[in-house]
């Protein structure tokens, strides 16, 4: 599965929306309840999922999916 | 002209589209109370920080409450508090100049950005500096960016502190706060362990503040006999501290009210009022409810007064 794929998959289950898909522009103006707060449980699982551990100043200044998917690429997984 | 508060927000809106919702929310549950304290903080750190204040004080505090929230989610994962002594939190935080420069701009603007602490700033204002002595000395621990007891000398023109912190980030931030709030006459800050402050001499301060220090100690019991030294018989001191609520460099976890309180009444301090507050928002199916927490207490005279 690739990185987008499994994105997608973290998205809708945070999200509850099986229906969701996210691309690289993917913002949060583009997904209802998109806020500071599901921005971190978005991370956490995605910690999970992905084995990384993210820096609190990485994921406080990502734009969007594309940005989040180039920084999980950074990481070691663990 | 463009007020600090409506810069702010145009630049939340604009940089962090996802803090402003939580933003927003504070200012609408007490929009009055909320402008006053943010034009007032944000007009100072406009004075220190010159043109690039709003972007560095916003960057500042949504890297601040990301580093909160991923700590409290880690924290719900584990159930307890990542690290556990000084030594991992200086490793962690405290040695990075930059860091810690972020760290309490970030901090600084908790103080009107999150709603609960708004509710801790009003308290502080109302319950406690209101009530100083007439030019009552003050002694500030562990001030950080100073900005508690810079809101005292600011509404009491009669009062004069001294602070003490172990960060040289926080002494030059204090300091040039303090000069911005047209208080520096009156607000000397030295760098200084303030759990040292026993050797310091006995009973000069008509008050104490100290807030936000107590869960950052491996043995809190010591900063309470620290205030007890400093005060003067009958003297008050506003203390403040985090409960069940994560950072990165919280080691020492409180999760019950009740237990502020016995470490102060443990130190020859009767607690006269406490006010605990907690976010309006919290991470999804969260066990523990963080919590701050202030008591305003007062040294005793006697043993049981």
């Amino acid at each position: 599965m690739s990185t987008m794929d499994e994105l997608t998959s973290v998205f809708q289950q945070v999200f509850d929306d099986d229906e969701l898909i996210v691309t690289r522009t993917t913002s949060a103006a583009d997904v209802d309840g998109w806020d500071s707060l599901t921005h971190v449980s978005l991370m956490l699982v995605i910690e999970k999922r992905f084995g990384i551990r993210f820096k609190s100043a990485q994921v406080a200044s990502l734009k969007n999916v594309g940005e989040l998917a180039d920084l999980i690429e950074t990481l070691p997984r663990k | 002209m463009t007020s600090p508060v409506a810069t702010l927000l145009a630049y939340a809106r604009t940089n962090h589209p996802r803090s402003v919702v939580g933003i927003e929310e504070a200012r609408r549950l007490d929009p009055e109370r909320f402008d006053a304290y943010a034009n007032l903080l944000l007009g100072w750190a406009m004075q220190v920080l010159g043109d690039r204040a709003i972007a560095r004080t916003v960057d500042a505090f949504v890297e601040f409450t990301t580093d909160v929230n991923m700590a409290q989610g880690r924290y719900e994962a584990s159930g307890s508090y990542e690290h556990k002594s000084y030594r991992e939190c200086y490793e962690a935080v405290y040695a990075d100049k930059g860091a810690m420069d972020d760290y309490l701009w970030g901090v600084y603007l908790t103080n009107f950005l999150w709603v609960h602490h708004l509710d801790l700033s009003a308290f502080f204002e109302t319950r406690f500096v209101a009530k100083l002595p007439a030019k009552a000395a003050l002694i500030e621990i562990a001030p950080g960016h100073g900005g508690w007891g810079l809101l005292a000398l600011h509404r009491r023109s009669d009062a004069r502190l001294d602070g003490f912190d172990i960060s040289p980030s926080s002494i030059e931030i204090a300091r040039a706060l303090a000069t911005a709030a047209g208080v520096s006459d009156r607000a000397r800050y030295e760098l200084r362990d303030a759990l040292d402050l026993t050797s310091h001499p006995p009973g000069v301060a008509d008050a104490c503040i100290c807030n936000f220090l107590v869960e950052h100690l491996e043995e809190p019991d010591k900063l309470f006999e620290v205030i007890h030294h400093v005060l003067a018989p009958g003297g008050k001191a506003f203390v403040s501290g985090a409960l069940t609520a994560a950072q990165v460099d919280h080691i020492f976890e409180l999760r019950r009210e009740s237990e502020l309180v016995m470490l102060a009444e443990r130190h020859g301090m009767r607690v006269l009022e406490t006010l605990s507050v907690s976010p309006q928002r919290t991470l999804p199916r969260a066990r523990f409810l963080p919590r701050s927490m202030s008591l305003i207490v007062q040294k005793r005279t006697r043993e049981d007064w």
